[in-house]
């Protein structure tokens, strides 16, 4: 802790200078533009999300009347009802939940233990990184994909082929690799002493003393699966088998949202068209919403960790 | 001793490491190589019915007709050149957000901004374009309406492709700037307090201080961000363009680019060959970029070059 304790005094003694020297009208003025430019790119990243927002709760008729307004003239949940009464949002809910669950446990069971072969230093793991590293910079391309999944696996409209597909990403691999590389060999050979394979080193050692960074892949994962609507676009006709993004795609390219949502009550009888996109925007991004607080760390960490490997 | 062999004894050795190896091998097989017998359908004239191996040979037929058409240039053009916008103003943007955010000293305010920085990266470019749509739209939008309330004529903007290169560069910032922010905040952080310390002694301001010592050091950084973007410079933003464009013809002039163009072949018109003849250009020209990129890394880094 006292080195921490000097970096920390260090660090205070900067910024106590810093203060200081913001003196002369010149310096002051550009501090104050620099707060001013960072105001203004979060209102730009935040308004978007606030115009959907709070069209999702205008009533219809001020919509067509006003048009977006970033402070609505009246309050309305109906587009919500008529969404959640229909039957489309249930399924597609559902599809996404569990291709996002199913997809990243797969995922992290199939990515995570090739990594570790890949950071032993045996002979194999020369060839399987050059086998991993080559679908990089060589892609199978759009056509070879598309008949490997719907005719040679005959996947087609199936939730198979929106989970298979993103099983193993190989930047992933390396960034995993570039961290088990730093467990102590020691504790390896510990284990090996004691009598453990190959199996129990990397499920009882490798793996807890891994935790984090296998928690932060499988974020990424996750946010992969709960955000692609391209497979779905490629591969999936019936709408039970609809994820939430391409729920959005289908509402985005109709102008009657009334069969596709499936809202047979009769106390829905006006559609509201422009509500019924807005208000499943919402829903499909209020997952992400409600989980970011908890994760941003770890997606930090995951951008930071990638970008010195690349 | 023949590699047979030596996996055999291997295998005998490390029996459990080849099994923990073993679904991800299978996984790259399958989804990684086994997809590359679909070049071959760039030289036939393909029929489902006959599958790859038993469609009708025409070689370079397919290429002739594509590399013959207008489409071959416009979509090449398009895509080097939204790459181009989209890495200049991202790493720019990247950098400017990084160099600001590390001048305020205020902490909970940065960790907000930060924040909605990088909230944009976590949406899809689907419900990106639902919130464009929100903007844009020529009747209720927002831009529309606000232009029209200060008397000026809305624009029709779904239909005037003149303006989609500037609002794909827009809407590309808007989602990567803060991505690149933290990258390069990471660099700043790990740039030593000596440095500034000792500018500061010497009677340097801020912008002193960011001028001759936080910018120069940044250089590494986005040497190594433009050179991974370079490298990807044939591969169009598919799930962008078509998420925020869609079908809309109209404005294909300005947006079309050669990722969207094999998937129209392929999924709208069902023309296999066309869509693997130009999937596989592009694959080519990607090859040949990265061998380009490869030789630069080595030029002036040795270390960091990939083969």
């Amino acid at each position: 802790m006292p080195v921490l304790d000097t970096v920390n005094t260090k660090i205070r003694m900067q910024r106590a200078g810093r203060i200081k020297a913001d003196v002369t009208l010149g310096e002051r003025a550009f501090l104050y533009s620099i707060y001013a430019s960072v105001i203004a790119f979060a209102l730009f990243c935040l308004i978007p999300f606030w115009l959907v927002v709070a069209g999702s709760f205008t009533p219809e008729a001020n919509l067509r009347l006003d048009g977006f307004r970033l402070i609505p003239r009246a309050f309305s949940t109906y587009s919500y009802e008529y969404v959640i009464h229909g039957n489309q949002i249930g399924n597609s809910y559902l599809v996404s939940f569990s291709v996002t669950i199913v997809g990243t446990l797969l995922a992290l069971a199939v990515t995570v233990p090739f990594a570790y072969v890949l950071s032993r230093k045996v002979w194999i793991s020369r060839p399987l990184s050059f086998l991993s590293y080559f679908t990089m910079v060589v892609g199978g391309g759009l056509v070879g994909f598309y008949i490997l999944v719907s005719k040679w696996l005959g996947l087609k409209d199936t939730k198979w082929a929106l989970i298979l597909p993103y099983l193993l990403d190989p930047f992933f691999v390396f960034v995993l690799l570039a961290y088990f590389r730093t467990v102590p060999e020691e504790m390896i050979e510990a284990a090996v002493i004691d009598g453990a394979n190959d199996l129990i080193v990397f499920w009882r050692v490798v793996c807890p003393l891994s935790a984090p960074i296998i928690a932060t892949i499988g974020l990424f994962y996750a946010l992969r699966y709960w955000n692609d609507w391209w497979l779905a676009l490629l591969f999936i006709d019936s709408s039970a088998n609809h994820p939430l993004q391409y729920m959005l795609k289908q509402l985005q390219a109709t102008t009657d949202a009334r069969f596709y949502i499936g809202n047979p009550s009769p106390r829905f009888s006006t559609v509201p068209n422009y509500g019924v996109r807005l208000a499943t925007v919402v829903m499909t991004i209020g997952p992400i919403i409600l989980a970011y607080p908890f994760v941003q760390r770890y997606f930090v960490r995951g951008i930071t960790l990638g970008a010195l490997k690349g | 001793m023949t590699v047979v062999q030596r996996v055999r004894r291997d295998l005998a050795k490390n029996r459990y490491l080849y099994l923990l190896a073993l679904p991800g091998v299978a996984f790259l097989i399958v989804f990684g190589y086994v997809p590359m017998f679909g070049h071959l359908i760039a030289f036939e004239k393909f029929r489902v019915a006959d599958g790859i191996f038993g469609s009708e040979w025409v070689w370079f037929k397919n290429f002739k007709f594509f590399f013959g058409s207008q489409d071959w240039l416009r979509i090449t053009l398009n895509t080097l050149w939204l790459n181009l916008l989209f890495m200049a103003s991202s790493i720019l943007a990247g950098l400017l957000l990084a160099v600001f955010l590390n001048e305020v000293r205020h902490q909970l305010f940065k960790r907000v901004c930060q924040s909605l920085f990088l909230l944009p990266y976590f949406v899809s470019w689907l419900v990106a374009s639902m919130m464009v749509w929100a903007l844009l739209n020529s009747t209720d939008g927002l831009v529309n309406r606000t232009l029209q309330s200060i008397g000026l004529s809305g624009i029709d903007w779904y239909i005037e492709p003149r303006y989609w290169r500037a609002i794909l560069t827009f809407l590309n910032v808007w989602k990567w700037g803060g991505y690149t922010s933290i990258i390069y905040l990471a660099a700043i952080i790990s740039i030593e307090g000596e440095f500034f310390e000792s500018a500061r002694v010497d009677g340097a301001n801020r912008f002193q201080q960011i001028w001759h010592i936080t910018l120069p050091l940044l250089i590494p950084t986005t040497l190594i961000l433009v050179l991974l973007s370079v490298g990807r410079v044939f591969y169009g933003d598919f799930a962008m363009v078509y998420g925020l464009v869609g079908d809309n013809g109209m404005l294909f002039p300005t947006t079309d680019v050669i990722d969207t163009y094999a998937f129209r072949a392929l999924r709208r018109v069902g023309n296999f060959s066309q869509a693997a003849a130009v999937s596989l250009y592009q694959g080519v020209m990607g090859i040949v970029t990265i061998i380009v990129v490869n030789k630069l890394v080595k030029t002036i880094d040795p270390e960091k070059s990939l083969f």
